[in-house]
């Protein structure tokens, strides 16, 4: 580790303020950003870190206060000049080109004005030669598309770095990252610090900012709480910062099962390029039993999940699966419908009966019962008329989470539930599951969180390929 | 309120357009205007001459509703208004000589049946075969006017053989009107009531709600149960019914016979029409009304200057870019004053 702390910060934030409408994003906030440290801007859902950080990016433009690189301001709301100062952002949303290849995603951010002739291999040349420095593989011809999300987010970050990166920030970045991704982004981002880059990391699980940040700030409702070293801190103090209070573990149940009802025998289905990843699964699930399914991303998981979702085709036999409620893991083009209401998006899945009058749906019966769920699923919504699309991630989970527990299916499948969740939300969802559990649904929990199964599931298995490797018992301890 | 305001804006800056493009064509701008508020609302003859202009605009403009907000590109709404004119024609053959009223019905009914038919294998096509619905009504436009014009060469030309129209509708056939002095029939409530019943069917039904969710999104609706597929096929045969019911409402209250220029574009103009309502029934008929005066206007005004005919073109072109345009500043404002995290 580099730390240049005594040479003053490289970028430093001079109380920026950000107000959307009514909702003030950001309030007065001042943090200083050191070369070779990692930095973790730290806080829940609607904490104000992505706006921060856009604002660092010249994406969002600050009510009030300064930005400060280097010594001279830096222009607001100007993203291409800030890049060309050295400060990347890694989006939270890839903004790859998915249908050009990994080598002219490269190229496409080196591209400048005047350029007659395209030379992709030159252009890239940088990009490449940082991959291999990092000692990550990329394969230059793929379709940025067809890649699984960790060698995305490779490919991203190193568009990012190409070309004099000073600043890195990533938004969350570990989401989306099996547990041995997550190792290796770190230790790319240690090799990173120790050139000197400085490394802005918005996150939210204390685990990861315990083991990879130098520096923590912590912010929330847009308001700044604390600033320290790592060293200086503990978990259990970041999340009193982050929350305002401890958070209760997800609490812990009896275990009584009842009958076998959900019945799968040799379930085989293939993914939408045709190839088999759901290999000729058996299973078999009681009432209120949370089977837990782990493994790492892309070993046919979401597919067993559409399938027991009852959306997509299979071969084999499944029983007792007619009234599932299905939680599907990317909720921004699965689980919602951003463009429409909250509250038209609480009808997805199955219209309740109580919304109909005489046969017509009735707008006011739709407002009612979106009102009720906001309410009783703590979701922070300005009015259940405005749109799905304007909610924070955790938010919109919280939707896709009423909607479907609400209606109290007798099976439940929910992939990844909580990814990119607060503690608080997190929490909420687990103890909503555990609920549905209790009054006796079947729950298939599909996640790549170990922590999450071992503290949520009955039993668990790891699928690998297509198949089940082995099931043994994990329960709340 | 909002959604007023906005659209008082978006009706000035059109009128705005339209007084620049009679100043660009060197008109006295007043004074055409004028001729235009005369032609298109002056008296009751000029509103019933507008009306029986948006008539076949709300039906047809209502047919790009629906399969817009589900995500279907109908650009077909001329080839399903031209086989809405040929499926009524070929039933006032067929059944010559029943009952008049019995047969303006069946007249309707199957005019509507063939534009629907057209759309939904336009939508089948592209759900079951991966042919773009944009593609193939776009084609299917020019198949259903050669099919008009082969038609009035053969099994629906006029008893005597003489000119390439189809035989006329008896008096007793068509709709009513009100008043001998003006063209107006009870068509123009065949299209009030259609508004109403799009509105209901996509605000206040379930199947409506799905065709929206699919429109909006087809992975969310796939992730919840919704058969896509089937639910775009159905969007494409109300919207190919829609736009065949304004067809044959022209025919069976209009015109009275098919003719090589029955079509007259209103199926294309129905387009920017359904674009400029914000692709929302009530706002479709109030953009259909605002061009059945446009051309009623014109009509009058064409009569005083050279030039009246070749201004609607110019004007629906610009009104479409202005509406574009506008539309796009007024989201700008918004999204400045709301924005998002």
């Amino acid at each position: 580790m580099v730390s240049n702390s005594d040479s003053g910060p490289l970028l430093s934030v001079q109380s920026v303020s950000k107000a959307y409408g009514s909702v003030q994003a950001l309030r007065e906030i001042s943090a200083e950003f050191f070369s070779g440290e990692v930095h973790a801007v730290l806080g829940e859902n609607g904490a104000g870190k992505s706006t921060l950080m856009g604002m660092i990016g010249g994406f969002v433009v600050p009510d009030s206060g300064a930005l400060v690189f280097e010594g001279s301001e830096l222009p607001v709301g100007k993203p291409f000049e800030v890049r060309g100062k050295g400060i990347r952002m890694v989006h939270q949303h890839f903004m790859l080109v998915p249908q050009l290849t990994v080598r002219e995603n490269f190229a496409l951010v080196q591209l400048e004005g005047g350029v007659r002739r395209l030379d992709a291999d030159r252009l890239a040349l940088d990009a490449v030669e940082i991959s291999r420095e990092l000692g990550w593989e990329v394969n230059l011809d793929a379709r940025a598309g067809d890649l699984q999300v960790g060698a995305q987010q490779r490919v991203e970050i190193l568009t990012a770095l190409a070309g004099k990166a000073r600043v890195l920030i990533l938004d969350e970045p570990t989401a989306v990252l099996s547990p041995a991704e997550v190792d290796e982004l770190f230790g790319v981002l240690r090799a990173l610090t120790s050139q000197g880059v400085a490394v802005l990391l918005i996150a939210h699980k204390l685990s990861e900012v315990m083991a990879v940040a130098d520096r923590v700030t912590v912010l929330r409702r847009g308001e700044f709480v604390a600033s320290c070293l790592i060293g200086e801190t503990s978990r259990n103090q970041l999340a009193e910062w982050m929350v305002g209070e401890m958070p209760g573990a997800a609490e812990i149940r009896d275990r009584e099962f009842g009958e076998v009802i959900v019945r799968g025998h040799g379930i085989r289905a293939i993914d939408d390029r045709g190839v088999e990843v759901v290999c000729g699964i058996d299973l078999q699930v009681r009432t209120g039993e949370i089977l837990g399914i782990g493994g790492v991303d892309g070993n046919g998981q979401v597919e067993l999940a559409e399938v027991l979702a009852g959306v997509r085709m299979f071969s084999g036999t499944l029983e007792g699966i007619d009234e599932v409620g299905y939680i599907p893991q990317d909720r921004q083009s699965d689980g919602l419908a951003l463009g429409m209401s909250i509250e038209e998006n609480m009808l997805l899945g199955a219209i309740p009966n109580d919304v109909f009058s005489g046969g017509f749906v009735a707008p006011g019966k739709v407002r009612n019962r979106a009102n009720q769920l906001i309410k009783e699923f703590q979701i922070k919504v300005g009015s259940a008329g405005d749109s799905a699309g304007s909610l924070s991630g955790g938010n919109q989970q919280k939707i896709v989470a009423a909607r479907t527990l609400s209606q109290k299916p007798r099976a439940v499948v929910a992939v990844n539930p909580t990814r990119g969740l607060d503690l608080k939300a997190t929490n909420y969802v687990h103890s909503r599951l555990i609920r549905a559990a209790d009054e006796g649904a079947a729950v298939f929990l599909f996640s790549t969180d170990l922590d999450e199964l071992a503290a949520l599931a009955d039993r668990t298995v790891y699928m690998d390929r297509g198949c089940f490797t082995e099931e043994f018992l994990v329960g709340p301890k | 309120m909002k959604v007023l305001i906005r659209y008082l804006v978006l009706f000035a800056g059109l009128l705005f357009v339209v007084a620049l493009t009679l100043a660009a064509f060197g008109l006295d701008v007043v004074q055409s205007i004028n001729y235009l508020w005369r032609g298109a609302a002056g008296d009751s003859v000029a509103i019933g001459r507008t009306l029986v202009r948006a008539t076949p605009l709300t039906l047809a403009g209502l047919g790009i509703v629906v399969a817009w907000r589900a995500g279907m590109y109908n650009i077909g709404g001329e080839g399903q208004y031209v086989l809405g004119g040929i499926g009524g024609a070929i039933v006032a053959k067929l059944l010559v000589g029943i009952a008049p009223g019995v047969l303006s019905v069946l007249i309707i009914l199957a005019g509507a049946g063939f534009g629907a038919l057209l759309g939904a294998f336009a939508g089948w096509l592209q759900v079951k075969r991966g042919v773009q619905v944009v593609i193939s009504t776009i084609l299917m436009n020019f198949l259903a006017l050669l099919l008009l014009e082969w038609s009035l060469r053969g099994p629906l030309q006029e008893s005597k053989g003489q000119t390439f129209v189809s035989e006329s509708l008896p008096n007793a056939v068509m709709l009513m009107r009100p008043d001998r002095q003006s063209d107006l029939h009870v068509g123009v409530f065949v299209a009030l009531l259609a508004v109403v019943a799009v509105w209901v069917f996509l605000k206040f039904t379930p199947a409506g709600f799905r065709l929206r969710v699919v429109g909006e999104s087809a992975s969310a609706a796939r992730a919840n149960k919704i058969d896509v597929g089937k639910t775009q096929i159905r969007a494409m045969a109300l919207s190919g019914g829609l736009c065949g019911l304004a067809g044959v409402i022209d025919y069976v209250g209009l015109t009275g016979r098919l003719a090589d220029g029955f079509a007259q574009n209103w199926g294309f103009i129905a387009i920017p029409v359904a674009l400029l309502g914000g692709l929302n029934p009530w706002g479709t008929i109030v953009s259909a009304t605002y061009f059945g005066g446009l051309f009623a206007g014109s009509e009058v005004l064409k009569r005083f200057t050279p030039i009246g005919s070749s201004l609607v073109p110019a004007v629906q072109g610009l009104a479409v870019l202005a509406f574009v345009g506008l539309s796009y500043w007024l989201n700008q404002r918004s999204e400045a004053k709301n924005g998002s995290d």
